[in-house]
Order: C-alpha cells, then sequence, then structure tokens
C-alpha cells in the first residue's frame, strides 16, 4: 500500500540531516583558472560563450565574458559590455589612475547595462550565469560582475484557452514572469501594490513571485504564504500547481482552497480584494488566495454585464452544478428505490425504455459516467484534425446505438448528457465535481434518496470546517454575512457593493471602495423644453 | 504516528467496503421487477365468501426502443394492461397471492381507483377498508368508488380514447365538474366521514351499459353507506342537491321552462356557493341553507325573446325552484335511506357542542324531523353569443 | 479548564435552537393521539409555561460564563452531589438519543424505505452526527441558520399548498376535550420538544458575548414554536377527524397535496427537511453527551470518544424498544416522568443556590 509506505518514508526523511550546502569556493584572481574551473563544471555545453579580451588604456587589462547564448540577448551584451569596454575605455583615458581590476571602477564608469550585480562565490557565479546574466571576469580581481541581460522569446498575449469570454479584455498571462507583472502592474496604478521574489526549486530556480496590495492585503495572510512558501524544498517547480499542492490548506479534500486563474483582470480585480496572487515563472496560470467556494461561480463577465441578466446567469451556474453532481444519483434513487415519487405516465414511459436493459440501473449510470469520462479525456487529447469526426462518432456510438442495441435505456442517455453538460459550467469545480458525482451515485445505489441527503449533509459539514489561510470556505454563506450576500446568489448593482469582502481584507482598514450612493440618476435638468 | 495512521486508513477502507455487503441493497427494486397497479376492484367469491381481489397491472411493451415501434407494428390488438386476479380471506392475502400469478410484487403507489363490488359494499366495507389505509405504499389520493354490479367487469370495459380502463375511470371521476351529478370522493374523506358518528359517506356508482359487444362505463350517481354498509344509491339529481348543499357544484346544466311555457330554457351553472347555518329552536332543529349562484343562459328552444329583464327574472326563480326541488329531493332520499348524507351532524357538533352530546345518540331519529330552510339565489350574467333568438321577423312585442 | 475551544455568536445560537425545536415537530404526533383538534392549543401553553424554565437556564449560563452543565453541578452542589446529578442528565442524554435516532430510522422504515434493514439506516446516519461532531460544535452552529431556512421553506411551502384542502371548521368546537387530556397533552409537549432545550446548558458555555443571550434564546424557541403550531394547525385543518388514526399526521396530510399533476408526491420533500433537521439535533445531542462524559472523567479533549459513544448508541437505538408501539407507550408515560426533574427542578435549584451561596466566587489567587 504506498500511501502507508509514504507515511514511513517521511518520517524517515524528515529525520535526516540537511544536505550539505553545495561546496562554495571563492573566485580567484586568475582568469585562467576560474575558466578551468567554470568549464568544468559546465561539462562544456556547447551553447556555453567564453569570450578572452584585452580592454583598458594600452590593452593591458585581460577579460573573460561568459554568457549562454541561448538564453542572452548577444546584441546587448555587444553593445552595452563588449564596446564600452574595448573601445570607449579611450575616452576615459584621462584618468589614468583608474584601477580596471577593480570591478566596482568597471561597474560605475563603463557598463552601461542596469541590473548587475557583483558576486564573489563561484556557486553564485554559476546561478546567474544559468539565469541568463553575462559574466565578467577580469584577471586579478577576486570578484566577478553578473550582468542580466535575459532574452526569452515567449508567447505573445493572446486569448487564454481555458476562459473565454463575450465581453471583456482578451489578454491573457503568459509563461514570462517579467510580462505578467507587467499585465498586472498595468491596471493597478498604485503605490500600495507590492511584488516579492522567492526563488524556488533546487534544479529549476524558478522565479516565484507574490503580488498584493499592501493598506488591503491581510498582513497574517501574507504572512502565512510567505512561511509556506520558504518551507517548499523540493528539485523543481514546473508548474504552479505544484506551488499549489505544497501551499494547500487541506491536501485530503476534494475542494481546492487555492484558485488559478489565466486572466489578469480576474486576478487583478482579486487582488483589489485583499487577496494575495502568487505568479510562477514559466506558466500562465497564477494561483490566488485565499479562495472560497462561491468563487467557482463567479465569473469576470457577470460584473461586465447588466445586473438582471448576470444574476440569472449566476443562477443557472448553481443549478448546473446541482445537476452535474447530483443528477445521476437522483435519476437512480428514484427509479431505483422510490418509485412512488414518479407520476405515474412518466414511471410508465421508462419502464418501457428499460425493458430490454440487462442491467441494473446503477451499473447502467457507472457505465454512462465512465463512457462519458472517458471521451472528455479522449478529446482533450485529439489532435485537431480528428478531433471532430471523433466526437461525432462517440456522440452516435454511445447514445443511439447502444439505445437501439438496448445496452441502456434512452432517458439514462438523457440524464448523463445533462450532467455532462452541466459539468463544464462551474469550470473551478470540475475535478471535485466529478469525484463527487460518483460519490452520490454510489450512496444512491446503496441506500437511496436517505444516502443522497447523508452524503449532501456530510459534505456540507466538511466544507463549513474548511478553512483557506484562515478564511472559512463557505463565506459568506455560512458564516452568515448579509453584505458578503450582495455577490453570491445573485449580483446586485454595481453601485450597491461598496464594501470588499469583510473576510478577506484586514481589519483596520477602510471597508467602503466606493462611495454607497452612486446610484445612477436619469439626467435631470431645470427646462422642460425636451417634452 | 506512521503506523497508528496505517492502520486507521485500513480499517476506514475495510469498513467502507463492508457498508454496501451489509445492506445488500435490499431496498432496491428494479422498475423491470414491478408490477405497476393502476386500479384495483373488490368483490365476494359466490360459494366461499372469500375476497377476488383484481388488479389491474401494465403491461410493458416488450420490444423497447421506445412506444413508437410498438404501436406500429403487428396486427393483434394489445392492450397495455393485464386484469390479474386472486382470491384470499382477506385483501392482503389476496394481494400477495397474486404473486402465484405474476411473480413480482405488486406496486400499488400509483393505484388511481379502488372499486368495491356491489356485494362487497352491502356487506359492509368494514372489514375490506382497512388494507387501503394503512399500506404504506397506499397513497390517500386514490379515488373510492362502487361498482353496481361487479367491479372485475368494470376494470374490463376497455374505453376508446384512454389507453388503461383505471385511469379513464379515474378521469371520469375527476371531470365531475361538469355536470356536477357526483363528485370525487378519496379515501381520506371517505375514511374521514366512516370516524364520524353520524355522517354517511358517499362513493360514486360505476355502471355498465353494454351496446353490441362493447362495453363502456358511466357514473351513474352515488351510492350513500351508514355504518360501512350501502343502504341506498342517489341519482344524479339527488346528487347534484347534495353538492349544492354542500357548496360542491362547479358547473352544470339545468332545464327549466320558459316563461310563457311554450318551450325551455337551459341554463349552465358558472358559480355556486353556500352557506349552512345550523339552529336549534322551540327543540327542533333547523338547517338554514343559503345558496348563491350565477348561471348563463346557453340554449333555449322557444322563439320568444328571453333576454329581458323580466323573462331574466322569471328564468332565475323558475331556476331557483329546480335547485330547490333537487335539495328537497335529496333530502327526502336521505330521510328514507336514514342515512346524514349532508354532514347536519357534524354541523351540529360543530356549534352546539353541549346539547349535541344528548342528540347525537338518538340522531336516527331526530333526523327525519329536521326543518329545512333554504333561500337560494340566482343570477343570470350572461347570454352567451346570441341577444335574440334565430326567428322570422314577426311582431316584437 | 474547558474542553471546547470553539466559540460560538448569539445568533448561531438562536439558530441552533430553532432548528433543534423544529427537529421535534413528528414528535407531536405523540399528543395528537390524546389532545386531537385542541393540539394547537396545548403547544401554546407547553411554550408559555417552558419560557420561564428556558430564561433559568440562560441566567444560570450567565452567571457561570464559559462553564458547561457538568462543570456548573461541580461548583454548585459540591463534588460528590454535583457528579452524582452530571451522571443523571448524561443517563438523560443518552437515552433520548437513542431514542431519536430511533425515531429516524423508524421515519424511514415505515414511510419511506421500508426494505432496507434497520441497522443500516442507524449505522450511516450516526455515522454522519459522528462526523459532524467531530468537526466540532462551530462547524454545527454555523450550518444551522441553513437548516432552519429550509425547514422554515418546506414547512411554509407545504401549508401554502394544501390551503385548498383545509377546513378550518375543523377546529371547532373549540374546548371539548377534557382537561385531564389537555394537561396530559401540555405535559409532553412543554417535555419532548421544549424541555429538551436543557441540553443547551452545555453549549451555552461557548458563548462569546452573553449579552443578548436572553433575547435570542427566546427568539430560537420562539422560531421553534411556530413551526410546530403551523404544523399542528396544518394538520387539524387538512385531516380533521383523520388526524388520530394515521401514525405520522404530517405525512398523510404532505401525501394529499395534488395540484396540477405536477406537484403531487411530496412526501419524501418532507423526509428529507425532517432528516435534516432529525440530523442537527442528532448531533447536538451527540455533542453535549460526549462533551458531558469526557468533562465528567476529566478528559482534555472530547475527540477520542465521538465513536465509540456512537456505535453505543447505535446498539441501544435498536435494542431499546420493540416497535413504534413500545416506543409511543414508554415516552408518553415513562420517559416524561424521569425526565421532569432534570428540566423543571434542577436547573432553577442551581439558580437558587448559587444565588444564595453567592457563587461563582472568585478564586483567591488564581484567575477565573
Amino acid at each position: 500500500m504506498k500511501i502507508i509506505r509514504y507515511f514511513s518514508l517521511r518520517n524517515k526523511y524528515m529525520n535526516q540531516a540537511e544536505p550539505d550546502e553545495k561546496d562554495s569556493e571563492p573566485i580567484s584572481p586568475d582568469l585562467e583558472k576560474n575558466l578551468e574551473v567554470i568549464k568544468g563544471i559546465l561539462h562544456e555545453s556547447s551553447d556555453v560563450t567564453i569570450h578572452e579580451f584585452n580592454f583598458g588604456p594600452e590593452r593591458k587589462y585581460k577579460g573573460a565574458l561568459i554568457f549562454i547564448n541561448s538564453i542572452t540577448d548577444k546584441e546587448e551584451i555587444h553593445k552595452n559590455i563588449l564596446q564600452p569596454l574595448m573601445y570607449d575605455v579611450l575616452l576615459l583615458s584621462n584618468n589614468m589612475d583608474m584601477d580596471f581590476t577593480d570591478i566596482d571602477t568597471i561597474r560605475m564608469n563603463l557598463i552601461s547595462m542596469t541590473d548587475n550585480l557583483k558576486v564573489t562565490m563561484l556557486n553564485d557565479l554559476l546561478d546567474s550565469l544559468l539565469a541568463g546574466a553575462a559574466i565578467l571576469l577580469i584577471n586579478g580581481s577576486r570578484e566577478a560582475l553578473a550582468i542580466k541581460s535575459i532574452k526569452i522569446k515567449s508567447r505573445s498575449i493572446e486569448e487564454p484557452g481555458t476562459e473565454a469570454v463575450v465581453r471583456g479584455p482578451r489578454e491573457g498571462f503568459v509563461e514570462n514572469i517579467n510580462e505578467n507583472i507587467a499585465l498586472i502592474r498595468r491596471k493597478i496604478k498604485d503605490t500600495d501594490l507590492c511584488v516579492e521574489k522567492f526563488v524556488i526549486g533546487e534544479k529549476s530556480k524558478t522565479d516565484v513571485c507574490i503580488v498584493y496590495l499592501k493598506s488591503v492585503a491581510n498582513p497574517k495572510v501574507v504572512e502565512e504564504i510567505r512561511t509556506r512558501l520558504k518551507r517548499i524544498k523540493t528539485e523543481s517547480i514546473l508548474e504552479s500547481g505544484y506551488i499549489e499542492q505544497f501551499i494547500d490548506d487541506n491536501p485530503y479534500s476534494v475542494f481546492p482552497t487555492v484558485s488559478n486563474s489565466e486572466k489578469p483582470d480576474k486576478v487583478t480585480a482579486k487582488i483589489l480584494e485583499g487577496r494575495v496572487a502568487v505568479l510562477v515563472d514559466g506558466t500562465p496560470f497564477v494561483l490566488v488566495v485565499p479562495m472560497v467556494f462561491i468563487e467557482s461561480f463567479q465569473s469576470v463577465e457577470d460584473y461586465y454585464a447588466r445586473p438582471f441578466f448576470a444574476s440569472v446567469i449566476r443562477l443557472i451556474r448553481f443549478m448546473s452544478f446541482i445537476i452535474s453532481t447530483l443528477g445521476p444519483a437522483i435519476y437512480v434513487a428514484l427509479t431505483v428505490f422510490h418509485q412512488e415519487l414518479i407520476p405515474t405516465r412518466l414511471l410508465i414511459s421508462i419502464a418501457e425504455g428499460r425493458e430490454r436493459v440487462p442491467f441494473p440501473a446503477i451499473m447502467e449510470a457507472f457505465l454512462m459516467l465512465f463512457a462519458f469520462d472517458l471521451l472528455r479525456e479522449a478529446g482533450v487529447r485529439l489532435p485537431k484534425p480528428v478531433g471532430q469526426t471523433v466526437g461525432i462518432v462517440g456522440a452516435i456510438v454511445l447514445g443511439e446505438a447502444s439505445v437501439q442495441a438496448g445496452l441502456i435505456s434512452p432517458i439514462m442517455v438523457i440524464v448523463v448528457s445533462a450532467t455532462a453538460i452541466a459539468s463544464f459550467a462551474v469550470p473551478a469545480q470540475t475535478d471535485s465535481g466529478t469525484l463527487l458525482r460518483y460519490l452520490y451515485l454510489t450512496l444512491a445505489g446503496i441506500a437511496g434518496g436517505f444516502g443522497i441527503i447523508l452524503g449532501l449533509l456530510a459534505t456540507l459539514m466538511h466544507l463549513a470546517s474548511l478553512r483557506s489561510f484562515g478564511t472559512p470556505y463557505l463565506w459568506p454563506v455560512v458564516p452568515l454575512d448579509l453584505t458578503g450576500l450582495k455577490d453570491v446568489f445573485i449580483r446586485m448593482p454595481i453601485w450597491t457593493i461598496s464594501k470588499r469582502p469583510s473576510a478577506i481584507t484586514r481589519h483596520d482598514s477602510d471597508p467602503y471602495k466606493q462611495s454607497p450612493d452612486l446610484m445612477p440618476s436619469p439626467y435631470k435638468n431645470d427646462s422642460d423644453d425636451s417634452r | 504516528m506512521g503506523k497508528k495512521m496505517n492502520f486507521r486508513i485500513m480499517k476506514l477502507i475495510i469498513c467502507f467496503f463492508m457498508l454496501p455487503v451489509l445492506s445488500g441493497c435490499l431496498g432496491a427494486r428494479q422498475i423491470n421487477d414491478l408490477e405497476i397497479v393502476i386500479g384495483m376492484g373488490v368483490d365476494k367469491e359466490e360459494e366461499s365468501g372469500n375476497v377476488l381481489l383484481t388488479a389491474q397491472v401494465v403491461k410493458v411493451d416488450m420490444s423497447g426502443g421506445g412506444a413508437a415501434n410498438a404501436r406500429g407494428g403487428g396486427g393483434e390488438d394489445s392492450e397495455g394492461y393485464w386484469n390479474v386476479s386472486s382470491k384470499g380471506k382477506s385483501i392482503f392475502e389476496a394481494v400477495r397471492q397474486i404473486t402465484h400469478k405474476t411473480g413480482n410484487r405488486l406496486f400499488i403507489s400509483h393505484n388511481q381507483a379502488v372499486i368495491f363490488g356491489n356485494d362487497v359494499a352491502t356487506e359492509g366495507l368494514q372489514a375490506y377498508i382497512d388494507f387501503f389505509l394503512r399500506a404504506h405504499e397506499m397513497r390517500p389520493t386514490a379515488l373510492i368508488l362502487v361498482s353496481e354490479k361487479k367491479a372485475s367487469e368494470v376494470l374490463d370495459a376497455k374505453p376508446e380514447t384512454e389507453k388503461y380502463p383505471a385511469m379513464n375511470i379515474a378521469k371520469l371521476v375527476k371531470t365531475y365538474g361538469f355536470t356536477s351529478h357526483f363528485y370525487e370522493v378519496n379515501m381520506e374523506d371517505f375514511a374521514s366521514c366512516m370516524m364520524s358518528d353520524t355522517m354517511a359517506p358517499l362513493a360514486p356508482l360505476v355502471s355498465i351499459v353494454q351496446e353490441n359487444d362493447c362495453k363502456e362505463i358511466y357514473i351513474s350517481g352515488m351510492a350513500a353507506f351508514k355504518n360501512g354498509k350501502m343502504v341506498g344509491t342517489l341519482n344524479h339529481d339527488e346528487a347534484r342537491g347534495v353538492l349544492w348543499v354542500l357548496g360542491k357544484v362547479k358547473s352544470g346544466v339545468i332545464i327549466v321552462p320558459s316563461p310563457n311555457k311554450q318551450g325551455e330554457a337551459i341554463l349552465e351553472i358558472i358559480k355556486a356557493k353556500s352557506k349552512v347555518k345550523p339552529g336549534i329552536k322551540d327543540g327542533k332543529i333547523v338547517m338554514h341553507i343559503e345558496i348563491k349562484n350565477e348561471v348563463s343562459l346557453s340554449e333555449q328552444t322557444t322563439t320568444e325573446k328571453l333576454a329581458t329583464i323580466e323573462a331574466l327574472e322569471k328564468i332565475q326563480e323558475a331556476t331557483s325552484e329546480v335547485i330547490r326541488q333537487e335539495v328537497m329531493a335529496a333530502f327526502e332520499k336521505s330521510k328514507d335511506l336514514k342515512a346524514d348524507i349532508f354532514g347536519f351532524g357534524e354541523m351540529l357538533h360543530k356549534k352546539y357542542s353541549k346539547e349535541w352530546k344528548s342528540i347525537k345518540d338518538n340522531w336516527d331519529e331526530i333526523y327525519p324531523t329536521i326543518e329545512l330552510n333554504i333561500d337560494i339565489e340566482s343570477k343570470i350574467i350572461k347570454t352567451d353569443l346570441l341577444k335574440k333568438p334565430v326567428s322570422q321577423n314577426k311582431e316584437e312585442k | 479548564m474547558s474542553i471546547e475551544k470553539g466559540k460560538i455568536s448569539s445568533q448561531q445560537l438562536l439558530f441552533l435552537i430553532a432548528g433543534f425545536v423544529h427537529g421535534s415537530v413528528l414528535l407531536i404526533d405523540f399528543t395528537v393521539g390524546i389532545t386531537e383538534h385542541q393540539t394547537w392549543m396545548v403547544i401554546l401553553a407547553g411554550l408559555v409555561i417552558t419560557v420561564p424554565v428556558i430564561v433559568s437556564y440562560v441566567a444560570l449560563a450567565k452567571r457561570f460564563p464559559g462553564m458547561n452543565l457538568v462543570q456548573i453541578n461541580d461548583m454548585v452542589y459540591g463534588r460528590f452531589l454535583g457528579k452524582i446529578i452530571s451522571i443523571y442528565y448524561i443517563f438523560f442524554f443518552m437515552m433520548t438519543l437513542s431514542f431519536n435516532i430511533r425515531d429516524v430510522g423508524e421515519l424511514y422504515i415505515t414511510f419511506l424505505m421500508q426494505d432496507t434493514p434497520f441497522i443500516f439506516l442507524l449505522i450511516v446516519f450516526t455515522a454522519t452526527c459522528a462526523f459532524a461532531v467531530a468537526k466540532g460544535v462551530e462547524v454545527l452552529a454555523r450550518t444551522s441558520h441553513l437548516f432552519v431556512v429550509t425547514g422554515l421553506f418546506a414547512i411554509i411551502s407545504t401549508f401554502i399548498l394544501l390551503i385548498d384542502q383545509m377546513d378550518f371548521s375543523n377546529f371547532l368546537p373549540l374546548f371539548e376535550l377534557p382537561f385531564i387530556k389537555i394537561f396530559q397533552g401540555i405535559h409532553i409537549v412543554s417535555v419532548i420538544p421544549f424541555g429538551e432545550t436543557v441540553v443547551f446548558l452545555m453549549i451555552m458555555g461557548c458563548l462569546n458575548k452573553t449579552e443578548h443571550a436572553v433575547k435570542n434564546t427566546l427568539s430560537g424557541l420562539l422560531v421553534g414554536a411556530v413551526s410546530l403550531f403551523i404544523v399542528a394547525i396544518r394538520n387539524t385543518a387538512v385531516l380533521g377527524r383523520t388526524q388520530t388514526i394515521w401514525t405520522s399526521a404530517s405525512f398523510q396530510s404532505i401525501r394529499l397535496i395534488n395540484i396540477g399533476t405536477v406537484l403531487t408526491r411530496m412526501d419524501f420533500l418532507i423526509g428529507i427537511a425532517q432528516t435534516i433537521l432529525m440530523f442537527l439535533k442528532c448531533s447536538i445531542f451527540l455533542y453535549v453527551t460526549v462533551v458531558a462524559i469526557s468533562q465528567l472523567f476529566g478528559l482534555k479533549s472530547y475527540l477520542p470518544l465521538v465513536l465509540p459513544l456512537a456505535g453505543i448508541e447505535v446498539i441501544l437505538a435498536a435494542t431499546v424498544f420493540q416497535s413504534p408501539v413500545d416506543h409511543a407507550t414508554i415516552t408518553q408515560n415513562a420517559g416524561i416522568i424521569y425526565s421532569v426533574p432534570l428540566i423543571f427542578v434542577f436547573p432553577p435549584l442551581s439558580l437558587l443556590i448559587a444565588k444564595i451561596r453567592g457563587l461563582p466566587k472568585p478564586e483567591r489567587g488564581k484567575g477565573t
């Protein structure tokens, strides 16, 4: 049993001593020796360029420039590092007493690039080199200069595939963390926006940034995130999903307590409410904590559309979540245990449809749900040209033909199709919805309506006890908060929501984000000549 | 910590897997294992005195794949139902005996109507009605009917516009409002009347008309019970008389002679209300009945112009007279049968609870001495589409 | 010092009490057999009689803030006698909890799912209650308002749907029954739905602010009583004479709903609402029992006792009675008698003794 083995291994690992730091040597003044060492460590990779040159007055100083040419901007290096050193130094020939073995002199006077850093230890040098810096080594100096000159081709900003909207900005985050921060900065031009950087992952050394508004976010939450991020000691962070699983509040729960998004306007709106965003280099999915359950049902479009329509759509989303988790379970419970609750004529039609089916209703339901999940999974992996065909074949085969052959009843097809369609209406909860669907179906098969009710009660108790970074998961419904309820089941007009959500922001700041009396009114003018 | 955690998880997993085995899914009944009963009939068997129970069971088409396939094929007139019968000493025993013939248990939650045969009704329903109230599958909204002869014959009569006879019967009873010649009685109402000391329950009476090999059923009136035994029947007019007093008239037809006696005016009842106030005057019980109704002129067989105020007033009076006759007919019949079908006893009980204690023991003698004080008000509120009847243009008065 | 570390607000207490009283809705069928169409009067009278007693509970809880019933008993009656009285209370809690769990099982066995084995229903239900209790009283308190809203919605909607079948003359004559029957009815009503709120003496120790406790408790009681009242009126108006013969008058009246062809067969919805509220009631009972026993034995936390006690309760519930007839007879005759001292005598007595002795005395040298 792997899970048992995990626990025993965990105990063993925790009691081990911390692994030693990599041996860290200082840089030696001898240029040749440095270059030998560096070449050795980097295993002579072909994309590492080592350029030795002479510079200085009378060309008496020797230097070397090391960079990885696949990730750095060669033009910048040539123009702003080599050129000043090799040519422009002549302009400074007046000050002959400048010591060009001193890295500081060169840094302050010659290098016309910003973002440079003095390094004295070998592993710092290698870290910077691998992170895209050009290293300037000078014969006779114990220090080297790491000049950041990274240039990586990344995807251009385009509409995110998973969160398309009808109305609203069509920008999505990209894989480069700096561009992502830029997208956020463009929307919040406030001095209180803080960006803190962490580097996580031994081998991947991924940049992870947290972004929050200092005046609005709860300092305890920020502190908690910092602690949790610093606690992660793993080899690589390839996607924000890794970070999500490490900082999760309740890893054994089906429901996610960390939300993610690809759209900058959504993340910005959440930051403005007092949440903290976690950006991870290499992935466009940005994490936002804390998360409450209601967020899965709110979409950004609700706020751009007018209130009545948005409220109706939101109610439809709630209904579809209920249908997608409880649909098959209720159908099985009604037709197997509680036939007296179905109107007579409907019962007769269902009986007619089920006449030739050899399976009991529960097995039928399980088979159909499984077939649907299979289809969905296959559909994601299909190459585009084949996708359409297989979709149609799947629908026809699994639907019509199975009914004709007498394997499943037509009503089951309808129920499962409705479930399937409804499960996509609430994207954040598709994974938990799938698991819950199977759970309720099992309970319905065992104990009918009673089982479903108890399953619902147990789920409710579990949800009510979940906390996401201190915020109750079912806020504002369960710790009842009437001002918070304005945005839950229906979306009240934007000029009524004048306070920030109280469970998320800090308690000592002003709760009002806009003046409460902003209701729009028609144009009033004094003269009545327009009648 | 590790070992303890292992053990706890294993225990949980084992418990979880035991759960379905424990329950054995025992409550589960697949739909196709059910015999859906839509009508039941109770008769008495002549030889042994046992109960003959007829259950009308829905027959599900065997071809599957939807109803469309089933109806299209085959020249044989496939019925959608099956009348299965069995005998037993009591109703519950007969119900279980049916499994000798069907193999599946009966599912009586969808029972639309229970029909009691004439012999059972005259013997007394007390012995037979308990099952229908106590069975948890049975719903109190099921209708109760009495058949003029045998209940199994009623369930055999195949209707033309409806697939199942039992549903047809239920439909017939539920649409009583069109003529108001009877009313629908469900199990709950019947039981409630049976519990009362004085009130006589009523139930619709079903008769069969044989027309050239084609049996048709129709509701011919109501049956009156006393102490659970059927004591008599009420015809359409008498039944409507009861309905006038109870305020249950919904719609119907009243025929009155026209003012100059040349023909008839036919009126449709639009609305009817009634109020009954019991009173005790000089030791005599008087019931003040007030009936208000609204009618419309739907047909006339003469050519006189009835759309004048005087003519309408005369017609209104004639209408009230007809209603009064119906009510008195009902009352006379109830006096004959010695059955309190109007519920006057209960009304007295509610108003005069002290006197009621002494009255209720002699109710059978006191009932015929009740005086009815009937006050009827009819109003004609419209004459439909014609202002004047179709006639040649003679001198109009 | 205290086992429960969570705090609840007094508004949550309101909903807890309302849901608790409402959960006993089907238990008024006990009284209907005795008081027939005058049940509504009996409920009102029971409410009026129980209100002063409940005010005394709140006063007692206010006097000993942060302490639950077992601790209060210890302080007021001294170590030995206090423990005896606490054991009496624990006996009451355990027996009543098993009666309630059995009630839920009987509800399903009689009406909704007849073929499922009885013990299976009990096990699954108690397991869910145990799960909720293990999460703590805060979670229960937080979700209680959802349950109360569901229950009220169910009751009011069934009332509205049955209006056309109601006959308000069923309430006449008004004062027909002899007084002895009314008295018996009042006795039952004041003990079973209203008197069981004595369990809240264990929970009131967790209130974080006790200023509005009296108002909120009485409001909660009122809300619960209103729902009982509406149910009594609905049953009498719809069923009239027959309500005395059905095992459960509420279910039968709901079965009569027949609007259009769509809104029929609603009895399962009432089953759902009733299950949810009984779940709340049983969870509160289980919690109170577990905390009382842990407090009695001086344990640090009540969590280890939850599962064993749940198991004991299941066995008790399955074996204590033979049939619903047994259940009804014993509860009506014996159950009420032994509960009366616990509900009506001991708390006011404790309050009186506390006032006389000037408790709680602040201990010299230590903080409270």
